[in-house]
């Protein structure tokens, strides 16, 4: 604590630098991480999960690594190898020298390896996905959100990194009566994301480092815009003109989890009459997936799932807070 | 401000156990296992004796009767302290009965190591002396060993100790039944005797035709029995008031005695006036059924519905309340820990587990389709999570009006994590059971024979767990034999449904002579008594006595033949990518050489359990297969063969026994479990598995499935997992699902998930706030997660 370095992993990643992938000025077509089915700890009832690839911040403590490039990215799963040296014998760039060894300059991210892998060590993160095929893919589970008061939950990511994408993705879910509830680490631009407000109920919004400074330190983003937009959209639900908005505060030890920084948010959160929120513990499974990308593991946050209030009641001020999975949305 | 989440207090959701509970709970849990040697003992007392020489020249049905008539006079009674429900299952605590006519002669061959086994028994030196001596005593008179042990037959015998394509349980024993304790509790056994009398007096059926011999020995039978059913009963109260008249008993204990001995004085002859009595009157035929047959999957039926009016009239007039109730239930569930089977290690690699699986069913509708569901539904429930033992099975019927809080009740007993209770979907189980003949009426009071068999309870003879098949080896054999011949997939799948109807045709063919040694060496005229239709027919149900007849088959592999006719479609005859010829060569070097080949189809296919149509459509075609070819048979009785899916532990033992499969499985791994996916290969979670397994067609599916899922405790804890899981069984039952179970998992079964990834049935774990496959999990988190199973952190 106390230096200005960053923590978090703004370091440039490990990406080829292949012609027109530079973000255009309109809003880009998003790629599609994945959809997790079966989830019940990011809002109500039984919900899939659909995760854009694509984020502003670069939290130091992220479990999501893959979804910061908003790019295609190639990934290698040690675990999975059966070191069958095709991934070197099909690529077409000579870029693969060894299993799971690569040479980044000369990858062209056409992912034959992938297509030829015959153990699925070779992954691509990051698929083009159609709105249609989306909603195909979740329209056999919507018995099961409507029995259980679940629903679709947007994640990443930041989906609002593709407002007019997931707006439409929203909407067509509404129209088919599901719930559609978004995750966001809350930097994103407002005005743009209106239309995809509207079309959301539920906002499960991430708070973090509440000091501007020490968020950027962390994130590599400050936080004014995002305490900004949390003003706005819990101003705008108050007056029925937007999803309802729920804090979720990930425990992280040192930047978070911390007396100081609970009593901060305490105050705002009370300031704009949250009642409540969640807690989420931490967990450094993201460590595996950075492996998975080359990129080191920024190791300064250890995993300490069963830690308790170590020297502080762990509660914010004035906030009900539970665990994921107690909410009562 | 105080927290208005709510809190997930699983213990706390159930009752607490009464002292007395709690005593019983740890007595069974810290029992060593033994086997008892009375039951095999009295039946060669009896043979020397001057009754069983006079029995010798009796009718068959007479000749067995009067053997197990001697079995319920002579066992020596034992009550034991603190128990509400008194009977003992053998002479021991917990033991496995003997049965020298069946195949109890398999533990022989661990009688030099029965105390270092994985389920150790401990027997004195004497005793395994005398088990030595009554196993090979037993051995030709077995009814295996009258069977087969012929000229022109021994093949088959040897067969048995084989099980390469199919296992013969039947060989064992039929057991296997839900009895009518309907009756036995409303009305007792008296109206049977009288029956039985009548008829012998008459001379005639109830319907007038004459007696003839066969007849004759039948009513005959069913008297000799019941006067020993009765000896025994009185045996035991006489042991009670003994047990009451001890100066050192308590004034409340003796009272409970009492209660008991006056309990069987009683019942099961005449009707059960209390609650007590009621399940006092199940447990006592239950014993003498178990005593008859062998132990696998005696049930007990549609217990809530069966002792309701008992348990209202007393609430009502204020003799009991729930709490005592859920005691008594309590006491009655440890009874049924009493006994065990009795497997050597090499059999047990295909019945795992130690199960003998007592089945009692809850919930469901009545013969007009109206849910019946009850208090004493929950309070069955309530009594099983005070036990947590490894008996009985417990089984939740689901229909859409299905009260919500049974529901919720059930998913609270499966987050204690003992695999129990499993659920069955109403609409989908009865249109099977009527599709093989059933009334509507008869479908909907349906119950649960052992782990997910059907009857309709107390009108059925289902020899329900007849034989095990290895289906994927119809397939193996089928590839091989067809080798230069199969040009087209089609040929391949016709060749494949050939094999399977051969195997099915040699196995009828063995069952069918197993079928007549029943018939004269082991009738059973306590399951006769207990089952509609042997009255007014005057038969047996070995004769073919009982309303309702099968002989059930269960298929394991079921999802690795589905994959495997996948896969041969697609590399072979889709993509081209090797002749068949070639594919089958690779699959009988066992992937030498090919790994990346056999990796590629283990995991870059798509496989039934994903939600995927082009899957799940060789899904059906593998299951097709095998219900054609088992629906294609009658047994010897008349009834019809029905098929299920599910594989007890066989697909481990028939895993061995088979090749390499073009689904990627090598040669020896073991083989799919029942209705569930090839382990590993779900990727979208547990609503696809249960979407592929209710898209499939299951209208002959007459004696069930089992369809396992695993999670992650920390998956399904607390109220939301609660309302999860209840909410994903209705969709599935609403969408055709016909029976799931969940697991939720302990330790060893991460620690093996980690040891060797191919074992890991795509296990979903809660990670902090992710769900993840384990499989997917770093090294040192996977052992995070295993400590935290292991020690149950939060
Ligand atoms: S193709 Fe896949 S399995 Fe084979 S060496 Fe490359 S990464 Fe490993
Ligand atoms: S993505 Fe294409 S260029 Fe890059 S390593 Fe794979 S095959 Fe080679």
């Amino acid at each position: 604590m106390g230096s200005s370095e960053p923590v978090g992993a703004s370091r440039p990643e490990p990406e080829p630098s292949a012609p027109g992938r530079e973000a255009p000025a309109a809003e880009r077509e998003p790629l599609i991480l994945s959809v997790q089915h079966f989830c019940i700890h990011d809002g109500p009832g039984v919900r899939s999960l659909v995760f854009f690839k694509g984020c502003p911040l670069r939290c130091a403590w992220c479990q999501n690594p893959e979804s910061w490039s908003p790019r295609a990215q190639l990934g290698f799963k040690p675990h999975l190898c059966i070191a069958c040296r095709t991934c070197v014998e099909v690529c077409p760039n000579k870029a693969v020298t060894a299993p799971g060894v690569r040479d980044h300059g000369r990858c062209r991210l056409c992912f034959t390896c992938v297509d030829h892998c015959p153990s699925g060590a070779m992954v691509r993160f990051g698929e083009p996905r159609s709105v249609e095929s989306i909603v195909d893919e979740l329209r056999p589970e919507f018995p099961l959100f409507r029995q259980s008061g679940g629903g679709v939950t947007l994640s990443g990511g930041e989906p609002t990194m593709f407002p007019r994408f997931a707006a439409d993705l929203a909407r067509r879910l509404k129209a088919e009566g599901i719930h559609v509830a978004m995750e966001t680490c809350g930097e994103f631009d407002l005005a743009a994301a209106g239309d995809l407000l509207a079309s959301l109920d539920l906002v499960l919004f991430d708070i973090k480092v509440f000091d501007d400074a020490e968020q950027r330190r962390w994130c590599g983003v400050g936080n004014n815009r995002i305490k900004a937009n949390l003003r706005a959209m819990v101003a705008a639900a108050a007056q029925g003109k937007g999803p309802r908005v729920w804090p979720r505060m990930p425990l992280i030890p040192e930047a978070i989890d911390t007396p100081r920084n609970f009593d901060k948010w305490g105050g705002l959160l009370q300031e704009l009459g949250i009642p409540r929120m969640t807690l989420v513990p931490y967990h450094n499974l993201g460590d595996a997936k950075r492996d998975w990308l080359g990129i080191s593991a920024v190791s300064l946050v250890k995993s300490d799932p069963d830690r308790t209030a170590a020297g502080h009641p762990r509660r914010v001020p004035g906030v009900d807070s539970c665990a994921p999975g107690e909410e009562v949305f | 401000m105080q927290a208005q989440v709510a809190r997930s207090a699983a213990p706390a959701d159930f009752p607490e156990p009464s002292e007395r509970i709690s005593r019983l709970r740890a007595t069974m849990l810290s029992t060593p296992y033994s086997v008892c040697l009375e039951r095999p003992s009295l039946l060669a007392a009896f043979a020397g004796s001057p009754e069983g020489r006079r029995a010798r020249v009796e009718h068959p049905l007479v000749r067995r009767a009067m053997a197990l008539a001697h079995i319920f006079a002579n066992r020596r009674p034992h009550v034991y302290p603190d128990e509400l429900i008194i009977g003992n299952m053998t002479s021991k605590r917990i033991a496995a009965n003997y049965y020298p006519e069946g195949g109890s002669v398999n533990i022989l061959e661990d009688i030099f190591r029965l105390e270092r086994r994985q389920i150790p028994l401990f027997l004195t030196p004497a005793e395994k002396w005398r088990l030595v001596g009554l196993g090979l005593r037993g051995l030709p008179g077995s009814v295996a060993g009258r069977a087969l042990l012929k000229p022109g037959r021994l093949g088959r015998f040897l067969d048995f100790f084989r099980a390469k394509r199919y296992f013969i349980t039947e060989e064992a024993g039929v057991g296997h039944q839900v009895g009518n304790y309907m009756m036995a509790v409303r009305q007792g056994l008296r109206p049977a005797d009288e029956e039985a009398a009548a008829r012998l007096a008459a001379g005639t059926l109830a319907d007038g035709t004459p007696l003839d011999s066969d007849t004759t020995a039948f009513f005959r039978s069913v008297r000799v029995t019941i006067d020993g059913i009765r000896k025994m009963t009185a045996n035991l109260a006489a042991e009670a008031e003994r047990e009451a008249a001890r100066p050192d008993v308590s004034p409340e204990r003796r009272a409970e005695l009492l209660e008991s001995a006056e309990a069987c004085r009683h019942v099961p002859y005449e009707p059960a006036r209390t609650f007590l009595e009621g399940l006092q009157a199940c447990w006592l035929v239950h014993v003498a059924m178990n005593l008859e047959d062998f132990e696998q999957g005696m049930s007990f039926g549609r217990l809530d519905q069966i002792l309701w009016p008992l348990y209202q009239a007393d609430i009502a007039a204020g003799r009991l309340t729930a709490t005592r109730a859920t005691e008594i239930l309590a006491s009655f569930e440890l009874k049924t820990c009493e006994t065990m089977p009795l497997y050597s290690e090499r059999i047990d690699q295909y019945f795992s587990g130690n199960g003998v699986a007592q089945g009692i069913t809850m919930g469901g509708t009545d013969a007009d389709g109206n849910d019946v569901t009850n208090e004493l539904s929950g309070l069955i429930l309530d009594a099983y999570a005070q036990c947590r033992t490894r008996e009985p099975a417990l089984h939740v019927r689901v229909h859409a009006g299905t009260p919500a809080w049974l529901l919720d009740k059930a998913v609270r007993v499966v987050q204690l994590g003992c695999g129990k209770p499993s659920f069955f979907g109403d609409p989908v189980v009865v249109r099977a059971l009527e599709e093989v003949g059933m009334t509507k009426a008869h479908a909907r009071d349906y119950a649960i024979i052992g782990c997910v068999e059907l009857a309709s309870q107390g009108r059925t003879y289902n020899s329900s767990d007849a034989c095990l098949f290895n289906l994927p080896m119809c397939l193996e054999r089928a590839l091989i034999k067809g080798r230069g011949t199969l040009r087209t997939f089609d040929e391949v799948v016709s060749a494949f449904r050939a094999e399977t109807r051969s195997a099915v045709d040699d196995m009828a063919m063995v069952m069918g002579w197993l079928e007549e040694t029943y018939r004269v060496w082991r009738p059973t005229p306590v399951t006769s008594i207990m089952t509609e239709g042997c009255l007014a027919k005057g038969r047996d149900v070995t004769w073919g006595g009982g309303l309702y007849d099968y002989t059930s088959i269960q298929a394991a592999g079921f999802a690795d033949a589905a994959d495997s006719l996948y896969a041969l479609k697609k590399m072979v005859f889709e993509d081209r990518r090797f002749t068949l010829d070639e594919f089958v060569g690779i699959l009988q070097s066992d992937f030498r050489g090919q790994e990346a080949l056999r990796v590629e189809l283990a995991t870059r296919l798509p496989r039934y359990g994903n939600g995927q149509p082009e899957a799940d459509a060789m899904a059906q075609v593998a299951a097709d297969a095998f219900s054609d070819a088992v629906r294609a048979h009658r047994n010897t009785r008349g009834g019809q063969y029905i098929p299920g899916f599910y594989s007890m532990t066989c697909h481990y033992g028939f895993g061995r026994m088979t090749g390499a499969l073009p689904d990627g499985r090598p040669a020896g791994h073991r083989l799919s479990n029942g209705l569930s996916p090839v382990d590993g290969v779900e990727r979208r979670g547990p609503t696809a598995v249960l979407r592929s397994a209710a898209s499939l067609d299951s209208r002959a599916w007459a004696n069930c499935c089992a369809l396992n899922l695993k999670f992650d405790k920390k998956v399904v804890e607390g109220p939301a997992g609660r309302h999860a899981l209840a909410s994903l069984f209705r969709t599935y039952f609403a969408g055709g699902g016909m029976q799931v179970q969940v697991n939720v998992l302990d330790a060893d079964m991460l620690r093996a998930a980690k040891e060797d990834p191919a074992s890991d049935p795509g296990i979903v774990v809660r990670v902090a706030g992710y769900c993840a496959y384990f499989r997917d999990l770093q090294p040192a988190v996977q052992d995070e997660i295993i400590e935290r199973t292991a020690h149950g952190l939060e």
